[in-house]
């Protein structure tokens, strides 16, 4: 079988449970284990908006066009539900990005959640800053880290692509007793957010965030489609190594 | 637009090369490209404006303002006498525009870089304090055992072959489950797109 043929195969039984998912999820609505990071965001937000306090938002180097597109639009569909409930503030979240083109992304996501809010008045573009971006974005870190520390933000969520960099924006949060929620879909990034960040999200559970806050049933049947993709590529590793082995 | 692009794309990749729908493909992609280079465009000419109109009015960090519009004519001038190949003698053939940028970034980011070490070793200490758990040991006894199996005694071979063990086995096959675990997280996010599920272009 070819490459494309299997390409074809998984890109099918994607679609196919995905489809099932959301039919089982709209019938009966599963229940879905805890993501602790996913518990705390909220009420993170719900804090910063009571103590009148910002959230600083982060893409990393996530970038539209790139092989991280996905990661900025699912990291954008996270922000949009914090967005939505820190818009009621007179605090505008900062959201920042070292990629050019994830800025009117960035932008277009705090505007919806201020238009959802009917307080489009309140929104301002400048809300979301891009930095010079690089092989590993350390002048982002720098520049991001001294803008959010400038603005007195409560708390910092690190969500797409980042990598080393993430330690020095991590250490200047912890440094200013902020409270971390990080990820990354680079192993080093990932690694580093494990260690620093108060709660840590891994590999895929940046793909689930909406299903966890506030998720439609197409979001939650996500969720179950890729617990049943995982299920198969595990069955899959395992029949390929018996079958190596024999 | 979105669903017709994504399935464009799609079948583009997977079809042969020069077959109709490959070179329907490659169309969308250059006509993103285009879109995302006056984009660039867009964003260049805001970042000129946002900052000439900081030193016109004299708003608080001007001087940062007028140190960026000088470093940005600069480097554009730059660009525009490499292209138009001026430089002789030692400079013949050298890209100054380039020169010039890493000059100042590529030093600034290495500098930045060399205190990583520091950060990621405290970080450790802290999540030792913070939480002691079966998970947090294995990471902070890993990071020491690398550590010092990287300090050039012939006392130290054993932590170094446990090193390289640690680097070839355990730390590979996580490193691979993380990124199987984001391609499927990929293509869940990707399937909403193309089913039009995804919100992050709607209003």
């Amino acid at each position: 079988m070819s490459d494309i043929e299997l390409t074809w195969i998984g890109l099918g039984v994607a679609l196919a449970v995905t489809l099932i998912g959301l039919v089982l999820a709209r019938l009966r609505p599963p229940r879905l284990r805890p993501i602790p990071a996913y518990v705390v965001l909220p009420e993170t937000a719900a804090d910063a908006v009571e103590s009148d306090n910002r959230m600083h938002l982060s893409f990393g180097s996530s970038a539209i066009g790139e092989t991280s597109t996905v990661s900025a639009l699912a990291s954008a569909e996270v922000f949009y539900r914090l967005a939505e409930r820190l818009a009621v503030s007179p605090q505008p979240p900062l959201i920042t990005t070292s990629a050019g083109l994830t800025l009117p992304l960035a932008q277009d996501t705090l505007r919806r959640a201020y238009t959802y809010r009917d307080r489009l008045p309140a929104w301002r573009s400048t809300s979301a800053a891009w930095f010079p971006q690089g092989a590993r974005s350390l002048a982002f870190a720098a520049g991001a880290s001294s803008l959010a520390a400038d603005r007195d933000v409560f708390s910092t969520v690190l969500l797409g692509r980042f990598g080393i960099e993430l330690a020095l924006m991590g250490e200047s949060a912890l440094r200013h007793d902020q409270a971390l929620v990080a990820h990354s879909d680079l192993p080093e990034g990932q690694a580093i957010a494990y260690a620093q960040a108060d709660h840590a999200l891994i590999g895929e559970e940046l793909y689930v965030g909406p299903a966890y806050l506030n998720g439609r049933a197409i979001e939650v049947g996500g969720v179950l489609a890729l617990d049943v993709l995982r299920w198969l590529v595990i069955v899959g590793i395992l029949a390929a190594a018996i079958d190596a082995a024999l | 637009m979105v669903i017709s692009a994504g399935l464009v794309t799609v079948v583009g990749l997977l079809s042969d090369e020069g077959s109709a729908p490959a070179l329907l493909m490659t169309f969308t992609i250059q006509m993103i490209a285009v879109v995302a280079a006056i984009a660039v465009l867009i964003g260049v000419l805001n970042l000129a404006a946002v900052h000439l109109g900081r030193f016109a009015h004299a708003e608080h960090g001007w001087p940062y303002s007028v140190v960026m519009l000088f470093v940005m004519v600069a480097v554009i001038v730059l660009s525009i006498l490499d292209r138009a190949e001026i430089w002789s003698g030692e400079l013949e053939g050298e890209q100054i525009s380039l020169r010039a940028f890493e000059a100042v970034q590529v030093s600034l980011e290495s500098a930045l870089a060399a205190l990583l070490a520091f950060f990621l070793v405290f970080a450790a200490y802290r999540l030792m304090r913070r939480r002691v758990t079966v998970w947090s040991l294995v990471f902070s006894v890993t990071l020491i055992v690398v550590l010092v199996g990287w300090i050039p005694f012939e006392e130290l071979d054993v932590l170094a072959d446990v090193r390289d063990w640690l680097v070839r086995v355990p730390v590979s096959a996580g490193m691979r489950g993380l990124l199987i675990g984001v391609g499927l997280g990929t293509v869940m996010v990707g399937i909403r797109v193309l089913l039009g599920q995804d919100r992050s272009y709607k209003s």
